[in-house]
């Protein structure tokens, strides 16, 4: 079918001055700019902007976080806090990436995820 | 460039509400609140009353059509429900079920 802009998976943007109640799923990647109040399920890439705003349970292949999030993460591929990113709610994910300058208040956890030694991952094996 | 954009393959089931251009290439369900220009893009389908400022629709929408200014249903678009618009234009090839209010 004719597609003027996008291509196949789609591109989604979440403006900065909209805000949506419900639940979001779907093929392509989404930016959210704006706010959100329910769960997204997204088989692509789910980017959370600075001064955006999320209360809600993400499901994506990568998530990248420069906003506000409530809710937990999962994620197939990277979860990336960016400097600036303030994420209340568990992690669950091959890798996690968490720059400095980002608050991040929850538990991280993956298939084989293993915490370095000097943030207690090796108090936790001796124990 | 609208700002937000319900890209193709994206399914919203909510309320949207936004002060800015939306538009929609995937599919919504529930309710669109736009205060500026709304466009249902070819493929795209929305199941949910919209409100805006000036709509056009070259996808699919069931459910009622409010604009402060005007309606457009373009060719290939596909409409089930109520228009209320000052201004409204059906284009050859527009399909539409419904009533239309000009507020007359």
């Amino acid at each position: 079918m004719a597609r003027t802009r996008t291509g196949g998976g789609g591109e989604a943007v979440i403006g900065r001055s909209t805000r949506i109640r419900g639940r979001v799923s779907g093929d392509g990647d989404l930016r959210l700019e704006g706010s959100l109040e329910g769960d997204v399920a997204l088989s692509g890439e789910l980017v959370i902007a600075e001064g955006a705003r999320a209360i809600s349970n993400v499901e994506a292949r990568a998530v990248t976080v420069g906003g506000e999030l409530e809710g937990d993460i999962r994620a197939q591929g990277l979860v990336h806090l960016e400097a600036g990113a303030r994420v209340r709610g568990d992690i669950h994910s091959e890798s996690v990436a968490i720059d400095e300058g980002a608050e991040f208040d929850g538990r991280l956890s993956g298939p084989d995820f293993e915490l370095p030694p000097e943030l207690g991952g090796g108090a936790r094996r001796r124990s | 460039m609208a700002s937000t954009v319900i890209g193709a393959g994206i399914t919203i089931e909510g309320e949207v509400t936004s002060d800015e251009d939306v538009v929609v290439q995937g599919t919504l369900r529930g309710k669109l609140i736009a205060k500026d220009a709304v466009s249902v893009e070819q493929g795209g389908s929305v199941e949910a009353d919209i409100t805006g400022g000036p709509v056009s629709v070259a996808g699919t929408v069931t459910g009622n059509i409010t604009s402060s200014d005007r309606v457009d249903l373009q060719n290939g678009a596909k409409v089930i429900g109520n228009v209320k618009a000052a201004r409204i234009t059906i284009a050859d090839g527009a399909q539409f079920k419904g009533n239309v209010d000009m507020d007359v």
